[in-house]
């Protein structure tokens, strides 16, 4: 498959911090990607460089063919922190990329992503007036409604509890699957990771480089008991170095 | 029914308490200068009847309203640019910052020799003194405005005019707003000293008129509790703005 | 946004109305237009509602009510220095005012373009005490705090005069600034043992009960002078017919007062009513009691009289003594009061 996003020997530092180190990846064309790593050692740094938030001290990113100089609409940014505009409804949030086209096509697409994601009957609630599953729910879709080929997501489901969690997984599975977009997910929890992913790159403690990719060739939608499942996880535990039950060397 | 038990008749006991004590303690001080309720309602009574009490009230309603207005017509703008070029931000501020401490009491002297005497130079001092707690909420609103909605901005290509119109302004609103509600009271709280000047209207010159006329401080106590009383209306208008959608995010729970 | 759409249209249509009901309510706009009366060109003359002012108004009022015009248009303030400041810096709209003469002499020595044109009234002050208070005399003032109306104000001048007769100074007692207007329910507070200012604030005390007359100044320094009459010299150089005619209304009007205890007591019903918005009961007081508290004749300036204060006032340390009688008078205007005609007016009753 085409690559899609390429990132070479690239180096971050903010002042004498030194984030990222070395670091190389590179993603194909509609591939489910996720980065795990511990707390605090450069995972939002290495999306938001990718994502043209922020420029990296050294090295080279180019997705799509063309260097990175800043954000671009084609290839959206869901965040940790929910980038909901509170003062617009849940329709005007999802429309906010299209304002610039007709409004019958306009309308037409918020409908369906309203849908896809399962806010039907929430068009008009403000997003203070909804929980926060159904919050992250609006940034998904509003990135897949301006017709994003690229989504970069940020510990989206953190702030959101287990069972929502499991749900929402399982829901961006089935739109992933649907829209065929290329999807760059950071998250420190190694389950998730494995849970979605069709590969999952590991990062190290700071600064941080990418310590080795896991492949995860299991079946959608996966099946948590099985053999393949774990040992994919338990790999990456170790890589970590810990084992699954939380001990080990650190 | 709890909600009216609250807000209503909790707040009329205390009131009621509060005259009781008023009245009483001017009776047992024997003071004949300091009046009490019941003649400051006469005073009310007196000046309904002679039409100086709608007079008064719209005249320093209309003073006010202008000075405030322009104030928000100006500060508002000038905030949100403040906040949002830094250099216009480092030009500027220091100034402001200067001019900010400034009471409008010591401003009267100036105002006389620029306006003299008519409606301009109260609204001038009510401007001044509204302009800079607009100006500097509307600054700090953009300045602390979270930095997810900006950059969610910017990912969708926005910038320039549509950036500023469609982001940051709804994102720096609900400050703004606060901003307006803080500076409607201290424009109406500088109405008395706005009126020290030569006008010959309004409820601050009805305080000022009232102590020219000899033993009347009835009609001095009368101008306050209008004064207080038409406060707490315009702070409920402006709250009532914070109830609307596009801004009720930015106020927590209520 | 919804909130902006309503804002903006409420704010709009709540100027538009609150500015047409003041027009209406308090600029008179509507009538004036009904009425078809411009307002034609006048001048302001500032004055406040105290009796060395008395004449402002009452020439105003004879004359709109004989001529049916308005010579000038009288501009009522609380304090000195709102007063002032309007006719330094609004020399157009208020070339002339009634003013303190030491504050007159004072601007005159700042390089102010003034000249003092004519008096105000003669005596009308007194120091007042509170009628329980141990003092009786002058001495007893010693350690007392005295509450004056400002650093230029006459009563400063002549308070130094009658101390240093008995050997005191400012030292020797405590000086406040006070507006008059708040002076009446200081001294009933007793927060200050003795007050002086123009009248009717020394009256309103006595009349109230509280106070009582320690000295009329009359009795000290007969024709004691609190206030003038000021005019910018531009405007005596651009518009001398009409402060001719201002000044020669003043004269007359203050002949007007004096010339009998009726118009006495009408000109305190109408200028209370009018323009002072007091208690007509207030100005009849010190007007009649007695009869010489305040008097309006005799208003030409004379040199005697301002070469003491400005004797007085620089002893005082209060003037320079750089501006002489010559540079902040200019006696053209004010006619003989030998020759003076009161106007033949009486008020409808
Ligand atoms: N703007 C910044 N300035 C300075 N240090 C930063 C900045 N952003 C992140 N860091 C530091 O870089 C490190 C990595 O941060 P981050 O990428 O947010 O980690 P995480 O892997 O938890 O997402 C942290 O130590 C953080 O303190
Ligand atoms: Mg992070």
């Amino acid at each position: 498959m085409e690559t899609i996003i390429t990132v070479r020997d690239c180096w971050m530092s903010f002042g004498s911090t030194h984030v990222l180190e070395r670091v190389n990846l590179d993603v194909a064309q509609g591939e489910f990607v996720c980065v795990v790593g511990p707390s605090g050692c450069g995972k939002s740094t290495l999306l938001n460089i990718v994502g043209g938030f922020l420029r990296e001290t050294k090295g080279t990113v180019a997705v799509e063919g063309a260097p990175v100089t800043g954000p671009d609409p084609g290839r959206i940014f869901v965040f940790q922190e929910n980038g909901v505009f509170p003062w617009l409804t849940v329709e005007q949030n999802i429309g906010f990329g299209l304002l610039s086209r007709p409004a019958a096509e306009r309308d037409e697409r918020v409908k369906h992503y309203t849908a896809m994601v399962g806010l039907t009957g929430f068009e008009r609630s403000y997003p203070r007036e909804l929980s926060g599953g159904m919050r992250q729910r609006v940034e998904i879709a509003r990135a897949l409604a301006a017709d994003a080929r690229v989504l970069y997501m940020d510990e989206p489901f953190g702030a959101l509890d287990f069972l929502t969690r499991l749900k929402m997984r399982a829901d961006l599975i089935r739109i992933w699957q649907a829209e065929k977009k290329t999807i760059v997910f950071v998250t420190h929890d190694i389950e998730e990771a494995v849970q979605l992913a069709d590969r999952v790159l590991v990062m190290t403690k700071r600064p941080a480089t990418i310590a080795e990719e896991v492949r995860v060739d299991l079946p959608r939608p996966r099946d948590l008991d099985s053999p393949g499942y774990l040992a994919a996880r338990d790999r990456i535990f170790s890589i970590m170095g810990m084992d699954a039950h939380g001990g080990g060397a650190v | 029914m709890n909600q009216r038990i609250y807000h209503i008749i909790l707040p009329l006991i205390t009131g009621a308490l509060f005259l009781a004590a008023w009245h009483i303690a001017v009776k047992c001080s024997g003071s004949d200068i300091f009046p009490t309720p019941l003649e400051v309602l006469r005073g009310l009574g007196e000046l309904a009847r002679q039409g100086l009490l709608l007079k008064y009230i719209v005249a320093s309603l209309f003073r006010v309203s202008w000075g405030f207005g322009l104030a928000v017509l100006i500060g508002v703008p000038l905030g949100l640019v403040l906040g949002w070029f830094r250099p216009a931000f480092a030009a500027l501020n220091p100034f402001i910052q200067i001019l900010r401490p400034i009471s409008p009491i010591a401003w009267i002297p100036v105002a006389i020799l620029w306006f003299g005497v008519k409606d301009t130079a109260p609204v001038f001092l009510i401007f001044l003194a509204s302009v800079f707690p607009i100006t500097v909420s509307a600054m700090a609103a953009v300045q602390n405005m979270q930095q997810v909605y900006l950059r969610a901005a910017q990912n969708f290509g926005l910038s320039g005019f549509p950036l500023f119109r469609r982001v940051i302004f709804p994102a720096a609103l609900p400050q703004v707003i606060t901003g307006i509600r803080i500076a409607l009271g201290v424009a109406w709280l500088v109405v008395v000293a706005a009126e020290m000047i030569a006008v010959n209207s309004g409820l601050g010159y009805l305080i000022i008129d009232a102590r020219n006329a000899g033993k009347r401080y009835d009609l001095v106590v009368a101008g306050m509790v209008m004064i207080g009383l038409i406060g707490l209306i315009l702070d409920w208008l402006v709250r009532s703005l914070e109830k609307f959608d596009e801004v009720r995010w930015g106020y927590g729970q209520r | 946004m919804k909130l902006i759409r309503t804002l903006v249209t409420v704010l709009t249509v709540w100027l538009l109305a609150i500015t047409l009901l003041h027009g209406g309510l308090n600029l008179r706009w509507f009538d004036r237009a009904a009425a078809g009366v411009g307002q034609g060109k006048t001048f302001g003359v500032g004055f406040l509602p105290v009796t060395c002012h008395l004449t402002c108004p009452v020439t105003h009022y004879i004359n709109q009510n004989m001529e049916k015009t308005d010579l000038f248009q009288p501009m009522r303030f609380s304090a000195f220095p709102e007063l002032k400041e309007m006719f330094l810096g609004r020399p157009t709209e208020m070339p002339a005012t009634f003013i303190l003469a030491p504050m007159a002499i004072a601007l005159r020595e700042q390089g102010v373009k003034i000249k003092i044109v004519h008096l105000g009234h003669r005596d009308g002050s007194a120091v007042v005490v509170h009628k329980d208070s141990g003092i009786f005399q002058t001495q007893d003032l010693r350690g007392k705090t005295v509450a004056i109306p400002g650093r230029y104000a006459n009563q400063r001048l002549i308070l130094f005069r009658e101390l240093k007769k008995v050997g005191m100074t400012f030292d020797d007692i405590k000086v406040v600034e006070m507006p008059p207007p708040d002076m009446p329910a200081a001294l009933q507070s007793r927060s200050v043992d003795a007050i002086t200012s123009g009248e009717p604030f020394m009256g309103q005390t006595e009349l109230d009960g509280y106070g009582r007359v320690l000295w009329q100044v009359k009795d000290v320094w007969p024709g004691f002078i609190s206030c003038v009459l000021a005019v910018q010299e531009d405007a005596i150089r651009d518009h001398r017919d009409e402060i001719q005619r201002l000044v020669n209304g003043i004269a007359a009007s203050g002949k007007w007062i004096d010339q009998s205890m009726t118009h006495r007591m009408d000109a305190a019903q109408f200028v209370a009513k009018n323009y002072y918005n007091q208690n007509p009961r207030l100005l009849e007081f010190v007007l009649s009691k007695p009869p010489d508290r305040v008097t309006y004749s005799r208003l030409a300036p004379m040199r005697a009289d301002f070469e003491e204060i400005e004797r007085l006032g620089k002893e005082a340390g209060v003037l320079k003594g750089t501006a002489h009688y010559e540079d902040y008078v200019d006696e053209s205007f004010a006619p003989d009061p030998a020759t003076v005609q009161p106007p033949v007016f009486e008020v409808k009753k």
